[in-house]
């Protein structure tokens, strides 16, 4: 089979993504980017606009010029399309949609009564899938991006792996405790209340039992890896599978709407996107969607999600257990089934991938290994003062003003804890230990003070808290590659794909995924402070 | 996108399998870890 198509469109969309650039670098763009208010992202549309318009327009002219024949470079150059397909849809959705909804939903504000774009959450990661959802539904992918489309996933896995370098073991122990609690309990729970209810309905096993993996893990995946140990059919496989993704989605675009309207935080939000949300995909979608401008709740969201994967060797086990008790109790034959073969061979590598890169970040050769959320505590003398434009030396350490404003609400604050940082606070002038400034930011969080002792308290934070860069590129580099992924993702969702959820599984699916999306909910409502 | 597009990989991916996916994703990322690491 040739994959190659002729076509002109890859050079073309090449030649329009360089001009773009072009038009970015020399300034003829800037009344338009000062319109949408996207001048923080000017750098990258010109890196990005200039790396995949050469390799588009490179790619395009060898597929136009050359005659393709079957074999690897015919079918790994034929996915070049697909990207760059699937690139400039994000880069429309990105750096000209999202703006110009916000703007649009801000202007329409005062005669709605509220942001149509922010509870709407019409945002690039919401608008990117809508974008390809569409494009696949209404239009059909372009014959000849179709190949590099299904490269989509390939990007969301290498986004969560390299997410494993935003965090260190400080970080990991810090969430990592609530995490296996509520996961756990929740993973086991609604695989347990999927066993009870397919028993009760009368589902087939193999469709309960791939179900409850599905349902109560980690979507997709934990469906395939289950999918042996209780001899499903691809029929049922594919049914859960459906489930899940039009559950997912279904979430993706809820969540975040039900927690910006509980004003909930970013670890709060992430912990139950993570917790509540059956696939992996959906929930990086519900956390970007939630906070489009920052990755803590993401950050927050995959530590979780990855919490979940964790428990898949042991689900496994426990549905080879309860399957052949089933069957025999049925007077049914089952044939072996090998557990640790099942568990190797079908455990995902990129879960290990993210521990490892996790490992080389808590070495501290991207920053220093105590960092916590992508930034590092340092009160030193040597950070805490910087020299201006003209080498004046400027100190970070609080003022007068400060000092005053702090003092003068001191008498607000009841909690010991809070009590005895703020004290420590004023004694020095600067924030002084991780534990102190995690306690400052639950008191601002906690609104007991005014919003102009507030903003002190920030601008302590602020001069304590420091990025490493190494860090911020990879920031931004999971952000496109969970852009890609999306974008990509939603371009995989057809009808047909939504058809297949019908029926008992859907019905099954459903009602546990509503009662882990509102359990957990609850739960982190009430037990999760922002700081935890 | 119908499964049988493809003589080649599956509908979700281009790789022969899921493991094989993940060990590109984990190729990739460590490549580009390489290159932060150098470069930034």
């Amino acid at each position: 089979m040739v994959y190659t198509r002729k076509t002109v469109w890859p050079l073309v969309l090449g030649i329009i993504m360089v001009a773009y650039a072009y038009m970015v670098q020399t300034g003829a763009m800037e009344p338009v980017i000062k319109f949408l208010g996207s001048g923080r992202n000017a750098g990258e549309m010109q890196i990005l606009g200039y790396t995949f318009g050469v390799i588009g327009i490179v790619i395009g002219l060898w597929q136009l010029l050359v005659t393709p024949r079957e074999g690897q470079t015919d079918y790994y150059l034929s996915m070049v399309g697909g990207v760059v397909f699937i690139m400039m849809v994000a880069f429309i959705v990105k750096w000209g949609l999202d703006p110009l909804m916000a703007q649009w939903g801000r202007a329409a504000q005062p005669a709605l009564g509220f942001n149509f774009a922010s509870v709407m959450n019409l945002n690039y990661v919401v608008m990117g899938i809508l974008a390809g959802i569409i494009i696949v539904n209404v239009f059909k992918v372009p014959g000849w991006a179709e190949n590099g489309v299904r490269l989509s996933r390939l990007g969301l896995k290498t986004g969560v792996i390299l997410l494993g370098a935003l965090y260190s073991l400080a970080e990991l122990a810090h969430l990592g405790r609530l995490s296996v609690v509520l996961i756990g309990f929740f993973v086991l729970g609604s695989v347990g209340v999927v066993l009870w209810m397919g028993a009760r309905r009368n589902m087939p096993n193999s469709m309960t039992g791939v179900l409850s993996a599905g349902v109560g893990v980690c979507g997709v995946s934990a469906a395939v890896a289950a999918a042996p140990v209780v001899q499903a059919k691809s029929t049922e496989i594919a049914y859960t599978i459906g489930t899940i993704l039009l559950f997912g989605v279904l979430c993706m675009f809820i969540f975040p709407i039900v927690g910006k309207s509980m004003n909930m935080g970013f670890i709060q939000f992430g912990a139950w996107a993570g917790t509540g949300i059956l696939n992996s995909a959906q929930v990086a979608g519900a956390a970007l969607a939630f906070q489009p401008n920052g990755i803590e709740t993401l950050k927050v969201a995959e530590i979780f999600n990855i919490t979940r994967v964790l428990f898949l060797p042991l689900i496994v086990l426990w549905l080879a257990v309860w399957y052949v008790r089933r069957e025999e109790a049925a007077g049914k034959t089952t044939g072996k089934v090998d557990l640790v073969q099942v568990v190797v061979g079908k455990f995902p590598v990129f879960v290990l991938g993210f521990i490892l890169m996790f490992a080389l970040s808590s070495t501290g050769i991207f920053a220093p290994a105590q960092h916590y959320q992508g930034s590092y505590f340092d009160n030193s003398d040597k950070v805490m003062s910087s020299k201006d434009r003209e080498g004046k030396v400027v100190s970070k350490l609080l003022g007068e003003k400060d000092l005053a404003a702090l003092n003068a609400e001191a008498g607000k604050v009841q909690r010991q804890d809070q009590k005895a940082a703020l004290q420590r606070l004023i004694d020095n002038k600067k924030i002084m230990s991780i534990d102190d400034d995690d306690t400052l930011r639950g008191l601002v969080n906690a609104k007991v003070m005014s919003k102009a002792a507030n903003d002190v308290l920030v601008k302590a934070h602020r001069a304590v808290r420091h990025t490493a860069k190494k860090i911020a590129m990879f920031r931004d580099l999971i952000a496109w590659f969970f852009t890609f992924g999306l974008v990509g993702l939603g371009m995989q969702i057809t009808m047909a794909s939504i058809k297949q959820a019908g029926g008992q599984p859907l019905v099954v699916g459903s009602v546990v995924g509503i009662i882990k999306a509102l359990g957990s909910l609850l739960v982190v409502w009430l037990l999760v402070s922002e700081t935890i | 996108m119908a499964e049988d597009k493809f003589d080649r990989g599956s509908a979700l991916t281009v790789f022969k399998s899921d493991r094989h996916e993940d060990f590109m994703a984990l190729l990739l990322s460590l490549a580009i870890a390489l290159l932060v690491y150098i470069f930034v």
